[in-house]
């Protein structure tokens, strides 16, 4: 608090020397202009008639959009911003040209950036729209200007930018301690820190670029597992083929962790494992598409009870078959029937999801879980990105041979290797 | 009374916060008193008279009759059993209680699923069931084109909203859910953020569209995810304007759900839910997340 009072006074200095003759915005009529003046008493030269017709025939008229750049960059923005303040020191027009800023900046690619929404800020002019008394404070003050900087915070809001203790000073410098923009000010202030670390699953802002990194990153965000290993197992690259055209390979990261393959090496060699995808996965504004090798779920009759091996741990029996008498109060699992849905066995992804080059990640896939080789691969892969499980293939199979041309390509190949 | 002289059409109601309309700087005259109808920007007035809207019909009549006297008379026999139809050391013990699970047709049919559609944007939501009908798929695509209606500035947003429970001859029902203090629900989204909002009860008629809401996460990935959200981490939100004066959610009038998606990204988006429970968590003990609020806070 006080470095922002030691700023204030510093600032309110050559800010008010600055600001003198006030006069706020070049839409107000002449005698309001006038009534405002006699309201806040003389201060500087008496103003006479003359003065505002002088002032009328040297007011910039504005012929061209100030924000027309064949480069649109930062610097060009900032720069539009420092030739408008520096035309005019009453800065006439400021309201209408904050929003036009505002509407631009996604154009100039600074919308997330601080520093410009300061000086986009520093264009209103200080200490003018400060009220002097209590009837002031009660009426709004300059309603259109703190109108203005409640949708410059608030386009400051919409793309997650936290003001910093420079809005704070500019804001009392220009409006005053309590006016609407400080009270919104206030509330970002209070509301941003709670709620930015709320995600469990927290995403940079800035993603990797390089596709391999993204795949494994994104990997190892679903594999829900710490001990998940991702594999690459075919980098990007561009081939050259005897005939001279070049066929790019896309790249293939898979992930499996060592849970998902001891369900695959328990997994019965008679029932066909499915290669399903693509599934969509969002990370902020970017979709990327994976891919999963899941069986069917066994049915109740053919399910077998596997009993916990008593040397599987020392410390602690892995089973107790005490019968406790436990009533509502301590029952802790829903009264929900279980959503059996099968195992998944692996993940992966690739930038070409066609039936080659899913085959090679089976392929790399089986040189760690051998028993891939003996295990009939179908490919349920769909055109466009549709739900995260099929119906169940009963009801697919009838349907599929009639499948329309536009609807969902499903591919269904048995592939069977010999060792 | 600076709030009175500023916003000269603002109703007296004491329990109108003057910093709700905080976006809102000039007076609107147009608005009714009691703020009844909200216009959505861009839909026109319907002059329809009320007559003209109920829809006549025999068989319809008889299949309502038979069951709102069903309702009533499960209503008269169930409080013999005990509290809400059950034991009363079941209702007091209770530790777990699924509220909706997607197990057939008929469960969708508890759900209002609505997009920014209604007001002129172009996203899509559709509910249907999942594999096997069990779980429910909310799907669509985002748009974030605001519609060209001169007023809307935002738009891109797209809802599953659960129906008000009705008692007999279509009386409002409310959900106790005094005896817990966490949400539970299991879902598998597609790494979106959702928001989950919770509506409840309310007497005047300016707090209609006080709703309750905090983030639902989703990981994305072919696996479950279980979410954990105690009713003390909701905050008050009016009209998507989070207020400053921030109270607990009371548990005793429940009305309804709701998930909502608008995080700016345009593309598909898809959501699974298999249930919707909530839990008495004895290891939590906050009443509530947010400070309370502080009239004049100094700069």
């Amino acid at each position: 608090m006080k470095c922002t009072r030691c700023l204030l006074r510093l600032l309110g200095q050559s800010a008010y020397a600055a600001a003198r003759p006030t006069r706020p915005s070049s839409l107000r009529s002449p005698q309001h202009d006038q009534a405002v003046r006699c309201f806040r008493g003389n201060k500087g030269s008496p103003v006479t008639a003359e003065f505002i017709g002088e002032d009328r025939t040297k007011m910039p008229v504005a012929t061209r959009d100030p924000f027309t750049a064949e480069h649109k960059t930062k610097a060009s923005f900032v720069e539009a911003l420092q030739a408008f303040a520096k035309a005019d020191v009453r800065r006439r027009g400021h309201v209408e040209f904050i929003y036009a800023a505002l509407k631009k900046m996604p154009e100039f690619g600074v919308e997330r950036d601080l520093a410009v929404y300061n000086q986009l800020l520093d264009v209103f002019p200080k200490e003018v729209f400060v009220p002097r008394n209590f009837i002031q404070r009660m009426f709004n003050h300059y309603p259109r200007q703190q109108e203005c900087a409640v949708q410059l915070l608030e386009q400051m809001e919409n793309y997650g930018v936290m003001p910093n203790v420079e809005t704070k000073v500019l804001l009392v410098q220009i409006f005053g301690a309590k006016g609407h923009p400080m009270r919104k000010y206030q509330r970002i202030m209070y509301w941003f820190p709670k709620f930015k670390h709320a995600n469990p699953f927290p995403i940079p802002h800035q993603l990797p670029e390089d596709p391999v990194d993204l795949a494994r990153f994104s990997l190892k965000r679903i594999a829900n597992d710490l001990d998940a290993k991702v594999t690459i197992y075919q980098m990007p690259c561009t081939d050259a083929t005897e005939s001279g055209h070049q066929i790019s390979l896309p790249h293939i990261v898979g992930i499996q962790s060592p849970d998902q393959m001891e369900l695959l090496g328990k997994h019965d060699p008679s029932r066909p494992v499915f290669v399903e995808g693509p599934f969509p996965l969002w990370l902020r504004k970017t979709c990327v598409h994976y891919y999963v090798l899941r069986a069917e779920p066994v049915p109740p009759g053919d399910k077998v009870e596997e009993s916990f091996d008593p040397e599987r741990c020392f410390y602690y029996p892995l089973q107790l078959d005490l019968d406790f008498d436990r009533d509502f109060g301590d029952l802790e699992t829903f009264d929900v029937e279980d959503l059996d849905e099968g195992p998944v066995f692996a993940m992966c992804m690739t930038s070409q999801g066609d039936q080659a080059t899913l085959n090679q990640w089976i392929s790399g896939l089986q040189e760690s879980n051998p028993i891939l080789g003996q295990i009939p691969t179908v490919f349920r892969l769909q055109a466009g990105t549709r739900e995260l499980r099929a119906e169940t293939s009963r009801e697919e199979s009838p349907r599929e041979e009639s499948a329309a041309p536009e609807g969902p390509e499903v591919t269904e190949e048995a592939r069977r290797h010999s060792n | 009374m600076s709030s009175i002289l500023r916003f000269p059409s603002m109703r007296l109601l004491g329990c109108l916060h003057p910093q709700h309309h905080q976006h809102l700087l000039h007076p609107v005259l147009s608005r009714s008193v009691t703020q009844s109808e909200y216009r959505r920007p861009g839909k026109p007035r319907e002059d329809k008279p009320p007559w003209q809207k109920i829809n006549f019909s025999f068989s319809k009549g008889l299949d309502g009759i038979r069951k709102h006297l069903t309702l009533l008379k499960k209503e008269f026999l169930e409080r013999w059993v005990g509290p809400q139809g059950k034991p009363i050391l079941e209702h007091m013990l209770e530790q777990n209680r699924v509220v909706w699970e997607f197990r057939g047709p008929e469960s969708l049919e508890q759900w209002t699923v609505s997009s920014d559609f209604e007001i002129g944007g172009q996203s899509e939501a559709y509910l249907k069931l999942g594999r096997n009908n069990t779980t429910c798929f909310l799907y669509g695509t985002l748009r974030s084109t605001p519609p060209k209606d001169g007023e809307t500035r935002y738009s891109g947003y797209c809802s599953m909203r659960s129906k008000q429970p009705l008692a007999s001859f279509d009386r409002k029902q409310h959900h106790d859910w005094t005896s817990f203090n966490t949400l539970h629900l299991r879902v598998r989204g597609d790494g979106r953020p959702w928001m989950i909002n919770i509506a409840a009860e309310t007497y005047f008629s300016h707090q209609k569209d006080d709703i309750y809401s905090y983030f639902l996460y989703t990981r994305g990935g072919p696996y479950w995810q279980e979410v954990k959200i105690p009713f003390s981490k909701f905050f008050l939100a009016h009209r998507g304007r989070v207020q400053d004066d921030q109270h607990p959610l009371w548990l005793d009038k429940i009305n309804t759900i709701g998930f909502t998606l608008g995080d700016k990204a345009d593309g598909p988006f898809q959501l699974e839910i298999d249930y919707i429970g909530v839990i008495k968590d004895y290891a939590h003990t906050e009443e509530f997340a947010y400070e309370l609020y502080k009239r004049n806070p100094e700069v």
